[in-house]
C-alpha cells in the first residue's frame, strides 16, 4: 500500500509542476485538470473518498471549465469588430 | 530599489522562513499517523448515537451543522455575487447562437458525440442524485453528489449545442432550486429552535443503521445541500457560458461601442 501512496504523491507533484511550467494558458488549464485527477487518486489512496469526489467534480470539471470559458470569452470579445 | 538590495533583503527572509518551516515540519505527526482524538471519538460514538455509517456526513450535517450552514450561505453569496457582476454588465437577454471567433472552422457534431453525451449526461445526473441520497450511508453526500449532478449540465452543452442548452436550462429555475435548498437547510436549523431545542438539533427519528433513511434530520439537511449545490453550480455555469454568446443589438456591450464610435 505504501508504494501506491508514493506513486500518487509523485504523480500529483509532477502534474503540479506541469501546471506551473506550462506557458500557454490553455495548456495550463488542461494540466490543471490532470493535476485534479492525480490529487483525487491521492485522496482515494489515502482513504478519503469524500474529498476525492469533490476534487474530481470541482477540480477537474468545474474549475478548468470556468477557466476555459473565460479564455473563450476574452477571445470572442477581442475579435468583435 | 535595485536588484542587489532586493536580494539582500530576500536572503535574511529566506533564512527566517527556512528555520520556521523546519520547526513546523519536525513537529508534525508522522505520515499515516493514527487518527486524531476528535476523529477517534466520532468514529466510536456516532454510529451508536446517530445510526449513520458515513462519519464525514455526520460531522458536516449534524455535529457541526451550523458550520455547514455558514459554508452553504457562503456558497450562495459567492454565486449571487458572480451573477450580479456578470449579468449586471451583460443584461438578461437571450440569443439564438453562441459567439464564434471569425475565421474559425465550424465542424458539425458527430453522431457519436451526441449519443455519448446523452448517455453520459443522464447517467451522471442520476449518479449524482444517487450519491446525494446515500450521503449518510456511503462516502459522498450533498456537496459531492450535487457537484457531480451539476457537471452533467456541461455535457448537454457539449452534445446538443448552445440553443438547446438554453432551452433546457432556465436560469430562473436554477436560481429557485438553489434558494429552495438554502431555505430548507436554514429551516432545518431554525424549526427545532421554535420547539425549544438547540439549533439544528437532531429531533427526528434516527432510522436504521446502513439504511437509506438513517440519521434523522441529517437526511433532510443532506438533501437540501445537494439541491442547493445543483442549483448554485448550474447558475454559475450558465452565467459564465453566457459570456461567450453572440452579442445582440441592445446589449450593453453594443451600446458601449456605439458611444465609443
Amino acid at each position: 500500500m505504501n508504494w501506491l501512496v508514493g506513486i500518487a504523491l509523485l504523480t500529483s507533484a509532477l502534474s503540479g509542476l506541469l501546471v506551473v511550467t506550462s506557458r500557454i494558458p490553455r495548456r495550463q488549464i488542461y494540466a490543471m485538470g490532470a493535476n485534479g485527477v492525480a490529487l483525487a487518486l491521492l485522496f482515494f489512496v489515502l482513504q478519503a473518498p469524500d474529498v476525492a469526489y469533490s476534487e474530481i467534480a470541482v477540480g477537474t470539471v468545474i474549475v478548468p471549465l470556468l477557466f476555459l470559458i473565460t479564455l473563450a470569452a476574452v477571445a470572442v470579445n477581442r475579435a468583435r469588430p | 530599489m535595485t536588484g542587489s538590495w532586493r536580494l539582500a533583503l530576500l536572503a535574511p527572509a529566506l533564512v527566517v522562513l527556512a528555520i520556521a518551516a523546519a520547526q513546523v515540519i519536525l513537529a508534525m505527526p508522522a505520515f499515516g499517523h493514527p487518527l486524531s482524538q476528535y476523529g477517534a471519538t466520532v468514529d466510536a460514538l456516532v454510529p451508536m448515537l446517530r445510526n449513520v455509517s458515513n462519519m464525514v456526513a455526520a460531522v458536516n450535517f449534524d455535529i457541526r451543522s451550523i458550520d455547514t450552514l455558514g459554508e452553504e450561505s457562503m456558497l450562495i453569496c459567492a454565486v449571487t455575487a458572480t451573477v450580479v457582476l456578470l449579468r449586471g454588465h451583460r443584461g438578461e437577454g437571450m440569443t439564438e447562437c453562441a459567439g464564434r471567433l471569425p475565421g474559425r472552422v465550424w465542424l458539425e457534431r458527430s453522431d457519436a458525440t451526441v449519443l455519448m453525451c446523452r448517455l453520459a449526461a443522464t447517467t451522471l445526473f442520476l449518479y449524482g442524485v444517487n450519491v446525494v441520497l446515500h450521503g449518510t450511508v456511503t462516502p459522498g453526500g450533498g456537496f459531492q453528489g450535487g457537484a457531480i449532478a451539476a457537471s452533467s449540465f456541461v455535457l448537454i452543452y457539449l452534445g446538443e449545442g448552445y440553443s438547446t442548452w438554453r432551452d433546457v436550462l432556465h436560469s430562473e429555475t436554477l436560481a429557485a432550486v438553489e434558494g429552495f435548498g438554502g431555505f430548507v437547510f436554514a429551516m432545518a436549523a431554525m424549526v427545532p429552535l421554535a420547539f425549544g431545542y438547540a439549533a439544528a438539533q437532531n429531533v427526528l427519528p434516527l432510522g436504521t443503521w446502513k439504511d437509506l433513511y438513517s440519521g434523522g434530520l441529517m437526511v433532510i439537511v443532506n438533501a437540501a445541500v445537494g439541491v442547493a449545490v445543483i442549483g448554485s453550480f448550474g447558475v454559475l455555469l450558465m452565467e459564465f457560458m453566457e459570456e461567450t454568446r453572440a452579442p445582440k443589438p441592445g446589449d450593453e456591450d453594443d451600446e458601449d461601442q456605439e458611444e465609443g464610435a
